[in-house]
């Protein structure tokens, strides 16, 4: 089996590879991996990497292409065969990765404080005061503990002799700890036994050191430490690993707008009040955090936050202006500058790289162009990398034209024949691919701790010299062997603990909100349909035109009396804003930025439903009843998840008042529809579409008949699908809400409550004026509830920031 | 040309109405004069209508002084009311006209050894990029070995002949580019031009940001700019310092130039910048009155 496996292994003289040493064999640390998958047949392997590709869709980890327009949450591209490396090995780049860690560290303190470095000639002004990356503003700001960088994260490459380079390094915000945890999870669940037995090093302990660290440099004041992730939201192409890590670490997502300043402290905004805000972990560049004195046109940051920031009154991780070290100008002049700063040589050496702004350099450039990829010097001015030797003839005179005429603009990198690692390319045949390491490693009081793991990615099928996930390569989970005598885990040093109990912002209570109104309305929309469809099969034409009047009512327009067709059509394709396909997909949108909030089985069903192959199809009468009952069948799962899987705090509250508003809402509109026409036809349909149909029979046992059916779907409390079981539950939920956050209205619901049960007991017939009133008002009652939670508590989010200048 | 020391006081005042009710709102102001060689401020203050839930003075990257302030309560209307007594001398007589504008000038680079303080001031900024016509332009009046202060001198005069004062033709996010196009604009417009031009040469260039008096002998043509905030240019001379010099009205920063702040372009310095909750559409009315003391 193991000749089989390397069938297909491609070797290549010129470039180093990962598994096999120049001998042709296995390297050391590769033979219980070998052995492993060599002792699985074929079958068995092809089981466990679908078994792998199935979490990942399931549990719908996703990376946002840009350029793509179905790249919106694309599935993670993760190859199940981890890079495996030695303990020696990664010792060598564990002390290199902490080392630069330090050195940009102290590098930042300088420019943004004495900025020696710039008097005493060690780096040229020019380079640091024309990145845009350097934020004036944030000169003589006081960060806690002297941290400015608290996570930072290396791109590193194996050259031919084996060596590790550094290809860029990332300050800012960087990436991919959280997918590299992510891939640990699903890649240690398809190998077990392998895992256990290599002794790989694991990853919880990185997490839990840099929870540890943000609590101990966190300043103090107004109780205990709150930390938020913050995210410039579900857009964003990492926001999958936000909302991950957030809930991983148990730090709240916020967005821009969930923060406030006052008294030149950080505040989140909650239904309780305002927060404090100790800590945040920012996945938002630079530029976007303070409209007020960075980009005016950021409608995602914080009024206010660079001068909390400048007063130390809030942690940046990382600090602002953080990213002008990300500059790659600055690689060529690291060596020096670790011997000036740190007094040691620097440990990671990084792929040469010039500045062309430089006259030498940019000629120097020229002339050896072929050996060489160009980078944009400025990340603000960015372009698509570009290789010297692909250019020919007249692209490659006016690529030369271009650099001479704007040199400062590029940067100059010696292209790195990178190392190839094996992966299973077709199904389960092994092939090689250039693969690269992003390292990470976070600031603590002890010195700079590196993950012991790490994102091996993968370069892309089309260009073996290009790693990048914006352009479609993949990941790998890298393993890293403990040595003979393992490092006992880091012990905790803080003494302070995070904020006990869940915080909750109030952008999080108002999704919640209308993740349940949208869950149920999905609910009655299937029912609706399905209903309808049904009928239509059984060709009950007085029925269908009473269903067409309810549809319509419910925003379906033009659903015919006679022909399933345009039934069908609202069931899975997204041309009707009303219709299911659209009404799903705003549960999904609006789960999707709950994922902080919601456990991953809940998500798997709602993501599971999301890709269906049935929506957006044409599907036939009995497809589309297959499709509807499975539809169904997962929002009864999602709503049970909110029964039995979530805590009775706020945020639930506020789900479950969306849920009942809204089937409030539909089951008054039903009946009022049913009253209208009403023959005993009417009544076999209400009871369908309130789920009531079982309960009828197994009580009555008789013919159906107005009284009957009145009594279990509006008078019954005991009945979830009643009128007043809906509104007693309403009226309850909002008896709390009045407790806790002040919530003024519930004397309405309780009225209309009240005159239903006088009216309980004349026995109303359809022809009852009043009894149609009320259960009018019932309705209006519910979206008038509506406004009513908005105006009060989500009103205030709706606002947004305007950049105002005057001369 | 002007006499060797004035005192002024300055009223600047900023008026707001908005389209709706501004639950908050967060300014930071450039509205404070700084001391300089040339210019002493023997007393500053702004007012406040309503007055803010809070305010802090500070000083900016660039020496300027600052003042930030918030508003958490509900209102319609703003002013600010800047009122500024400062005392100015002279400096041309110690303008050295020797000095060749090409004795120290250079172009942006990885050089190691520049001065950190001077590089700022030839680089590129958000508001002025470093464009060919615009260096070109300049470079008619700096042939090599000429002396600064001519050079400047002819330019200054060359872009108030070339340029036509609009107040209509451009805005703020107007580009260089385009005002180099249509040759048209307000001061703001020509300083960023004249910088560009002055950066491309390899010169240190400012952005100033302050007022101009409007005192002219009978019949002679109005300045433009007064009334309002004003904006010019200051190019280091490597023996002189700092020569002022004012594009739109084509001659050189002297006693009735009052100095509020400078920085690379009018994003470091302007004088009010703010975010606000609600609004909707406003139109900011600015007065400024100077009076000789």
């Amino acid at each position: 089996m193991l000749q089989n496996l390397f069938a297909h292994y491609p070797y290549e003289r010129d470039r180093y590879d990962e598994l096999r040493g120049r001998d042709g064999k296995p390297r050391a640390h590769w033979e219980r991996v070998c052995e492993e998958l060599g002792g699985l047949s074929a079958s068995a392997l092809q089981a466990r990497l679908e078994g792998v590709a199935r979490d990942i869709r399931d549990s719908g980890i996703t990376y946002n292409v840009y350029a793509d327009p179905q790249g919106l949450d694309r599935p993670w591209q993760l190859d199940c065969l981890p890079l495996v490396l030695p303990a020696a090995e990664w010792a060598e780049i564990e002390a290199g990765v902490a080392q630069r860690a330090r050195l940009l560290n102290l590098i930042l303190e300088d420019l943004y404080g004495e900025q020696r470095l710039l008097q005493e000639g060690l780096l040229p002004p020019a380079m640091i005061l024309g990145h845009s990356g350097y934020l004036r503003p944030a000169r003589s700001m006081q960060v806690p503990g002297g941290i400015h960088l608290h996570h930072y994260a290396a791109d590193l490459a194996r050259s031919p002799d084996g060596r590790w380079w550094v290809l860029s390094d990332r300050t800012q915000a960087p990436s991919g700890a959280g997918y590299a945890l992510e891939n640990r999870l699903m890649v240690g669940r398809a190998f077990p036994d392998l895992f256990d037995s290599l002794g790989v090093r694991r990853l919880a302990g990185y997490f839990l050191a840099l929870r540890d660290a943000l609590l101990h440099y966190a300043p103090e004041g107004d109780g205990p430490a709150q930390i938020v992730v913050l995210t410039p939201g579900p857009f964003n192409e990492t926001y999958f690993e936000h909302a991950f890590l957030s809930r991983y670490l148990g730090f709240p997502l916020v967005e821009g707008g969930d923060l406030v300043v006052r008294q030149e402290r950080v505040w989140m905004k909650t239904l309780q009040g305002l927060k404090r805000v100790h800590a945040i972990v920012r996945r938002q560049d630079d530029a976007y955090c303070d409209p007020l004195e960075l980009r005016a046109d950021s409608a995602l940051g914080v009024p206010g936050l660079l001068e909390c920031a400048r007063q130390g009154t809030v942690l940046m991780a990382n600090a602002l202006g953080s990213g002008v070290v990300e500059s790659g100008c600055l690689l060529g002049f690291l060596p020096r500058l670790c011997e000036h700063l740190l007094g040691e040589k620097l440990k990671l050496p990084s792929v040469a790289t010039w500045w062309c702004g430089e006259p030498a350099a940019r000629d120097d450039a020229l002339e050896k162009m072929d050996r060489l990829i160009f980078k944009p010097a400025d990340p603000a001015r960015s372009f698509e990398p570009v290789f010297g030797q692909d250019l020919t003839g007249a692209a490659r005179l006016e690529f030369k034209a271009r650099l001479s005429a704007t040199p400062h603009e590029y940067l100059a990198q010696e292209t790195v024949r990178i190392s190839q690692a094996p992966s299973f390319t077709q199904g389960t045949r092994l092939g090689g691919r250039g693969i690269g390491l992003r390292s990470f490693a976070i600031a603590s009081p002890r010195g700079y701790v590196v993950m012991p793991g790490a994102l091996t990615r993968v370069a892309t099928q089309s260009d073996p010299r290009i790693i990048s996930s914006q352009r479609g390569g993949g990941t790998k989970d890298t393993w890293i062997l403990a040595a003979a005598q393992s490092q006992p885990s880091p012990t905790l040093l803080s003494e302070r603990r995070p904020r006990g109990g869940a915080v909750i912002t109030s952008r999080v209570v108002e999704n919640l909100f209308w993740f349940g109104r949208y869950a149920e309305r999905c609910d009655d929309t299937a029912r609706l349909l399905r209903t309808g469809i049904n009928a239509l099969v059984q060709d009950a034409g007085e029925i269908t035109q009473a269903l067409a009047a309810l549809a319509a009512r419910e925003g379906l327009e033009g659903l015919p009396a006679r022909g399933t067709r345009p039934w069908c059509h609202a069931a899975t394709l997204d041309s009707d804003p009303a219709g299911l396909a659209v009404q799903l997909g705003h549960l999904a949108r609006v789960g999707f930025g709950l994922r902080d909030r919601m456990s991953l089985d809940n998500w798997r069903v709602i993501n599971r439903l999301m890709q269906e192959t049935a929506l957006g199809r044409q599907l036939s009468v009995a497809e589309s009843l297959e499709w509807l009952d499975r539809v169904i069948i997962a929002l009864m799962t999602v709503a049970g998840f909110a029964i039995d899987g979530m805590t009775r705090d706020l945020g639930w509250r506020f789900l479950s008042i969306g849920r009942r508003l809204e089937r409030l809402a539909f089951v008054t509109s039903a009946i009022d529809v049913a009253l209208d026409e009403c023959s005993p036809e009417n009544l076999g349909w209400l009871l369908e579409l309130c789920d009531s149909g079982v309960t009828y029979r197994a009580r009555y046992m008789t013919r159906t008949d107005w009284g009957s059916v009145l009594e279990l779907v509006v008078f019954d409390e005991a009945n979830p699908r009643a009128v007043d079981f809906l509104l007693g539950g309403l009226v309850d939920y909002l008896v709390h809400l009045e407790r806790e956050v002040g919530y003024r209205g519930v004397q309405a619901l309780r009225e209309l409550r009240a005159r239903l049960a006088v009216l309980h007991s004349e026995h109303p017939d359809p022809d009852h004026r009043l009894f149609r009133t009320v259960l009018r008002e019932v309705h209006q009652g519910a979206l008038e509830l509506n406004d009513e939670l908005s105006g009060q508590y989500f009103s205030h989010l709706g606002g947004f920031d305007l950049p105002t200048l005057a001369p | 040309m002007s006499s060797a020391t004035v005192r002024y006081k300055v009223i600047h005042e900023t008026r707001y109405a908005y389209e709706h009710p501004v639950s908050s709102g967060r300014h930071l102001a450039h509205l404070s004069p700084r001391d300089t060689a040339w210019q002493k401020v023997t007393n500053h203050q702004i007012a406040l209508i309503p007055e803010a839930t809070e305010r802090s003075w500070a000083t900016d990257y660039f020496g300027n002084r600052t003042l930030r302030f918030t508003h958490e309560t509900m209102h319609r209307d703003l002013l600010v009311r800047a009122e500024s007594e400062v005392t100015i001398s002279s400096q041309l007589p110690g303008w050295d006209p020797e000095t060749p504008w090409d004795r120290d000038a250079m172009p942006p680079g990885t050089r190691l050894n520049d001065d950190p303080a001077l590089a700022e001031f030839r680089l590129a900024s958000p508001h002025v990029p470093l464009i060919a016509e615009a260096t070109d332009y300049a470079r008619r009046s700096f042939s090599p070995g000429r002396p600064l202060l001519a050079a400047l001198h002819e330019l200054t005069l060359r872009i108030r002949e070339d340029f036509v004062y609009d107040p209509l033709a451009t805005t703020i996010s107007t580009s260089v580019a385009e005002v180099e196009a249509k040759r048209r604009g307000v001061c703001q417009d020509f300083a960023h031009f004249m910088l560009s031009g002055l950066r491309g040469l390899g010169l240190p260039a400012r952005y100033m940001s302050g007022y101009i008096i409007n005192e002219r002998a009978p019949g002679a043509p109005a300045l433009q700019g007064a009334d309002t905030s004003h904006a010019w240019v200051a190019t280091r001379c490597p023996v002189s310092g700092w020569i002022g010099c004012d594009p739109t009205n084509g001659k050189f920063a002297d006693t009735e130039f009052i100095t509020l702040s400078w920085g690379r372009d009018f994003s470091d310095v302007t004088p009010l910048r703010g975010v606000l909750l609600g609004a909707g559409t406003h139109v900011p009315k600015v007065a400024v009155r100077i009076t000789r003391t």
